[in-house]
């Protein structure tokens, strides 16, 4: 059988699989193929709001790589909330640079705490090497200097591991790196109430100001 | 919609109309480790609904939330009632003051606890027909006697029947309290153990428990386990904040 005729047999069975169980084997199938044009199919498996299904999609999503991220970008406008969320995490996981957009958005607007957790850690991870624009490392230092404000510990833990990645970029201007560096500060004070920020901030500062 | 000001929660608390409105601020008061002066007083008033004959379901739901409240607060002035409540005819209210003495390292609390586990498996580890719930939250009393800490021979008598529990749940709240009392590896084992098991509510149970003992063995564990990012980031967060090592910070940077 040829690569295309797999994959027919394999959509069809994900098409037709109703509970969790061979849901998670027919996308474990589909996923082994690694083939680009399963990507629409397992795109839709992430709006079943079955976890088990969409954590087997999401892998398989990731391994195809950075050129599935137009068609995740677009799936955006149709898909649920709970798709938007696996989304996310696919994008910060690809670090491609096309995906700021959608973190940022997540980082302000999100209400799921593990949601603005991954888009933070996307920022800090992003490509943004090759960029043209100058101005997604501001954007993306700017969400970074939110999440350090979120109301929950661990997108502030995820904020501090963001600025010790994004602080010695040499793009930066003096301006950002201050503010990024007394918000470090401040996360690694007694300003913050959760033992384990202050710790991984320190922990940032620590390894800023010996590099 | 506007955050209510602290001045407003407490008024919301104050007053005995809206029990909605008691119910958040309750709840708030806790969550913010609120310092106002009139916070554990009012608190405390809310607890005096539980001997209204019949206690209102609604003010029973306040008083729970004030009862978690009053173990975040930690302050002295609650310890009296919350060992008090240990007593309670309500089985739910006896599981939340002992989650909140055992927050609170309450030592006055031992006693009482281990007074409610002595009967064993077969009396508070019994679960009587009918009915979902053990006899006694065997649970929330285990883990509130290794939370406090106090490792003398007659706590390990109450805690070490329980080991033996047909509930894993309960079994990993044994091993939990006998690994943060005497520090030996072999329950943190047995910890792991329940981390593989088949049911995720146990995982997460299991995962929560190592989180909780500070025993750095699991980190790896933990790491591997087959539960979400989330509740292992919360579980090395409780590892990382009792043993202030910075290697669990590592693991938990890969999970974000």
């Amino acid at each position: 059988m040829t690569a295309d005729a797999d994959l027919a047999t394999a959509l069809d069975a994900l098409d037709r699989a109703t509970d969790t169980a061979s849901l998670v084997i027919a996308a474990q199938t589909v996923v082994q193929l690694h083939n680009p044009k399963a990507a629409p199919s397992l795109i839709k498996t992430l709006g079943y709001n079955n976890p088990a299904v969409a954590a087997v999609a999401t892998k398989g999503l990731i391994s195809l790589g950075n050129n599935i991220v137009p068609q995740l970008l677009e799936s955006l406008d149709t898909n649920n909330y709970g798709a938007r969320a696996w989304i996310v995490k696919i994008l910060a996981t690809l670090r491609d640079p096309r995906g700021l957009a959608v973190l940022l958005k997540a980082i302000h607007v999100d209400i799921a705490p593990s949601v603005r957790r991954s888009a933070t850690r996307g920022l800090a991870e992003l490509d943004l090497k090759n960029t043209e624009q100058n101005d997604d490392l501001a954007q993306c230092f700017a969400g970074l200097l939110h999440a350090g404000h979120d109301d929950e510990w661990v997108v502030r833990y995820a904020a501090a591991y963001g600025l010790e990645q994004r602080l010695p970029d040499p793009s930066l201007t003096p301006q950002q790196h201050r503010e990024g560096l007394m918000l470090l500060q401040g996360l690694a004070s007694a300003q913050e109430s959760v033992t384990v920020v202050r710790m991984r901030a320190s922990q940032a500062l620590d390894r800023l100001s010996s590099a | 919609m506007k955050p209510l000001s602290e001045e407003q929660i407490i008024q919301n608390l104050s007053q005995k109309e809206d029990t909605s409105a008691q119910y958040y601020a309750a709840w708030w008061l806790g969550k913010m480790r609120s310092r106002h002066p009139q916070a554990i007083p009012l608190l405390l008033s809310t607890i005096t609904a539980l001997n209204d004959q019949p206690v209102d379901p609604d003010r029973r739901g306040v008083a729970l939330n004030a009862i978690r409240a009053l173990g975040h607060l930690n302050k002295p002035e609650a310890k009296q009632t919350l060992i008090d409540l240990l007593n309670s005819k309500d089985y739910n209210i006896r599981e939340e003051a002992a989650r909140s003495l055992g927050l609170m390292k309450q030592r006055d609390a031992v006693e009482p606890i281990c007074a409610l586990l002595s009967s064993g498996l077969e009396g508070a580890g019994h679960q009587p027909e009918g009915s979902p719930l053990l006899q006694e939250p065997c649970e929330a009393l285990l883990k509130a006697l290794g939370d406090i800490g106090l490792n003398e021979p007659h706590v390990m008598q109450s805690i070490s029947p329980f080991v033996d529990h047909s509930r894993p749940l309960v079994r990993a709240a044994a091993c939990r309290a006998l690994l943060q009392l005497t520090k030996d590896n072999r329950w943190g084992h047995e910890l792991i153990t329940l981390l593989k098991h088949p049911e995720a509510l146990v995982r997460r149970g299991a995962l929560l428990d190592l989180g909780a003992t500070g025993w750095l063995d699991a980190v790896q564990e933990i790491q591997s386990a087959a539960i979400e990012s989330s509740l292992k980031l919360v579980a090395l967060r409780g590892l990382a904040e009792s043993s202030q090592s910075t290697d669990v910070l590592t693991v938990m940077d890969t999970l974000l």
